[in-house]
């Protein structure tokens, strides 16, 4: 392959525990191993699981990578989560002729209306890849394999021993995800024409430092219900109330505080908070409790 | 408006200070130089002649932090510390800063380990220098006394609500009986009226209190600190001033002494600048045009005043009582950034002394005149000078 001056960027949207930052990692190490220049690293915050996550890869060829900032005019976006796509603007700052990768069960045909923008769009289903090779829904390596295939930012063969490094006795189903996803990918090219409005997404905006109280006392309690964690979750629970013996334990141990009781005395989530983290799932001891995929 | 002349030590003076001020919640740990402030307290609750709630606690850290939370729910808070305790409560007067609690605190400037030093200087009032506090210096029992006094009013400024160190020397003001005069009661209970916190940890009126400051908004936050604290200037102006309507004692952020003629001026900080006064009124009787000036605020820094104070001098002899190892002395260093921009300032040197309680004399200071007369004239202003050191 001809070397390039050039440094491709990287925006991977995820969330919190589907493994972006590995994703990107790993990526950046086998770059390196080609003897090219990489780079990894996440918008580093208060890590949750569930929440919406950011993370970012520099590659060239021949040019060493200075730049210590956010990309904000990717060559590629990859995105983890397919729901993502509705509550962030995951193609913002995209290069005219850039990649999308997306995770999704949708074809190309029913999901590339939601792009406006004359871009490449490599679709895959890496959840059920990730389920079928690794045995749970983390997608982070079945991406990688989407990603190379969509573009040629490394070869394949490069990511076997950052794999083997990274995950030991689990490398092999791991690559093997990845291989499949290469495989599997399907690729469009997009016209460019717009076919829906476009979105708008909300952008959260930020007092200036006149407006903040003595001390950044915020006067509100409790604004924390104004966030939509429920936004989140790719897993829902379903409680099973035959098995259900009203016992509390779900209630106590959700980390959100989202489980009410209801007037039957059932214990249910409130959606509008239940981030999918399982939690009460695996605490109830009549495993009363379910977690189901989201749509 | 003041009471007759009492002999007292400083630190008593400060007690006094404390229970005239009626602070309703005290945290401290003892330490020399300190210890008798905070003893004296402790028996002012214990006999019932304030009402206050004193928390004895297990180190300066901890104090600091109880200060956080008497203060967060609204108690006017009062601490004092020195030396190694200062530097134990380090983080936490970030965080205090930071909530902008007005809390109060005396320090008794002591230096720092190793070796173990219990006697003064200023390396522990340099070492927090960037805390975001309020900070003035005393110079007598008096002085401490005022400007405890007056540190309350400010701090609780509700345009201005910081917290305040009142910087004393160790031993030289807080184990020294000199004669001090007290106010009535009921004059500082005009002076200092009872303090509402805006507001406060209230169970019935939730706020919330040190979230958490994610890159969006942390700048922010620290540019409203920055103005808050350079805007203290004027309510600790406006304060002094009041002060000094109803006890005559007047204070400002940058005071000379004996400066009218003098071409060459002698700064310095803390109490051994009544000392120097003995060795300026001496050199002045012996016709030369030598003066004092002395910071007596150090947070925010009085850039105007100084300029003002020095804008007839041509040399500029800068007393430092800490070291900022490896670099230059701390005062001198933020003196010469204060005069730097100006198109007509005094020569500067810069002298180092007193380290760890080392004492300097009458006769020292005029030494060390003459001997920053000498340097300027030969031009060495390149370097400081560590002064009274054994060769
Ligand atoms: S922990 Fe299980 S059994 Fe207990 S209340 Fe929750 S769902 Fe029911
Ligand atoms: S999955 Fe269960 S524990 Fe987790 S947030 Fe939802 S209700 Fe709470």
């Amino acid at each position: 392959m001809e070397k390039r001056d050039k440094i491709i960027e990287i925006r991977w949207h995820g969330r919190g525990g589907q493994g972006a930052v590995t994703s990107a990692e790993l990526l950046a190490l086998a770059a390196i191993e080609e003897g090219k220049f990489a780079q990894a690293f996440p918008s580093f915050g208060p890590e949750r699981r569930g929440a919406p996550v950011l993370v970012f890869n520099r590659v060239s060829d021949k040019t060493p990578i200075r730049a210590r900032v956010s990309v904000i005019n990717p060559d590629i976006v990859v995105i983890l989560d397919p729901g993502l796509i509705y509550i962030t603007d995951v193609t913002a700052g995209l290069k005219e002729g850039g990649v999308i990768v997306i995770n999704t069960t949708k074809a190309v045909v029913d999901i590339k209306s939601e792009f406006n923008g004359s871009w490449k769009l490599a679709v895959v289903n890496a959840t059920s890849i990730a389920r079928d090779t690794i045995g749970v829904p983390i997608v982070n390596t079945t991406m990688l394999g989407a990603l190379v295939k969509a573009t040629d930012i490394i070869e394949l063969e490069s990511l076997a021993e950052p794999l083997k490094e990274r995950f030991g006795a689990r490398a092999k189903g791991n690559s093997d995800a990845c291989h499949r996803a290469y495989k599997e990918t399907e690729i469009a090219e997009l016209s460019g024409v717009v076919k829906k409005p476009t979105k708008t997404f909300e952008t959260e905006t930020f007092p200036s430092w006149q407006e903040l109280l003595p001390g950044s006392v915020i006067p509100e309690a409790g604004n924390a219900k104004q966030y939509r964690t429920g936004d989140w979750k790719s897993e829902s629970p379903i409680w099973d109330h035959q098995k259900c013996i009203k016992c509390g334990i779900c209630y106590l141990f959700c980390p959100e505080g989202c489980i009410g009781q209801n007037k039957d005395g059932y214990f249910e989530a409130n959606p509008y908070y239940c981030k999918g983290c399982g939690i009460c799932a695996r605490e109830c001891w009549t495993e009363a409790i379910k977690m189901v995929e989201e749509e | 408006m003041t009471t007759k002349r009492i002999g007292m030590e400083g630190s008593f003076a400060i007690a006094e200070a404390i229970k005239l001020a009626r602070v309703e919640a005290i945290a401290a740990y003892p330490i020399t130089p300190q210890t008798h402030i905070v003893e004296r307290l402790a028996e002012f609750v214990a006999n019932g002649e304030l009402d206050a709630e004193y928390i004895p606690v297990e180190s300066e850290h901890s104090a600091m932090s109880a200060c956080l939370g008497t203060s967060a729910v609204g108690a006017r808070t009062f601490t004092a510390t020195a030396s190694q305790g200062l530097e134990l409560m380090h983080e936490v007067l970030y965080v205090a800063s930071g909530l902008r609690l007005p809390i109060v605190m005396t320090v008794a400037n002591r230096a720092l380990s190793a070796p173990l030093s219990i006697w003064t200087d200023h390396s522990d009032a340099m070492a927090i220098r960037d805390c975001g506090w309020i900070q003035i210096f005393a110079e007598n029992a008096q002085q401490a006394f005022d400007l405890v006094l007056c540190a309350f009013r400010i701090a609780e400024d509700l345009t201005v609500l910081l917290p305040t160190i009142v910087h004393i020397d160790g031993f030289y003001i807080s184990h020294t009986i000199e004669s001090v005069e007290l106010l009535e009661q009921k004059v500082v209970d005009k002076f200092l009226p009872e303090y509402r916190h805006p507001y406060p940890l209230n169970p019935d009126k939730p706020v919330t209190m040190g979230a958490f400051g994610p890159p969006p908004i942390y700048t922010e936050t620290k540019k409203a600190h920055e103005v808050a604290l350079r805007d203290s200037k004027k309510v600790i102006l406006k304060v002094w001033q009041e002060f000094g309507k109803l006890s005559g004692s007047h204070y400002a952020p940058v005071e000379s002494y004996k400066t009218e003629d003098a071409d060459v001026l002698l700064l310095c900080m803390g109490s051994f600048s009544e000392t120097a006064m003995m060795s300026i009124d001496k050199m002045q009787a012996e016709g030369q045009k030598v003066g004092l000036i002395r910071l007596r605020l150090w947070r925010p820094f009085p850039t105007e005043e100084l300029r003002q104070a020095v804008s007839k001098a041509q040399l500029l002899i800068v007393f430092d009582r800490a070291l900022s190892l490896g670099g230059a002395p701390p005062v001198c260093s933020e003196i010469q950034a204060a005069l730097y921009p100006l198109k007509t300032k005094p020569k500067i040197v810069s002298f180092v002394g007193s380290l760890g309680g080392r004492e300097i004399s009458i006769q020292g200071f005029e030494e060390l005149i003459n001997n920053g007369m000498n340097r300027a004239k030969r031009g060495k202003l390149d370097e400081f000078e560590i002064i009274g050191v054994r060769e």
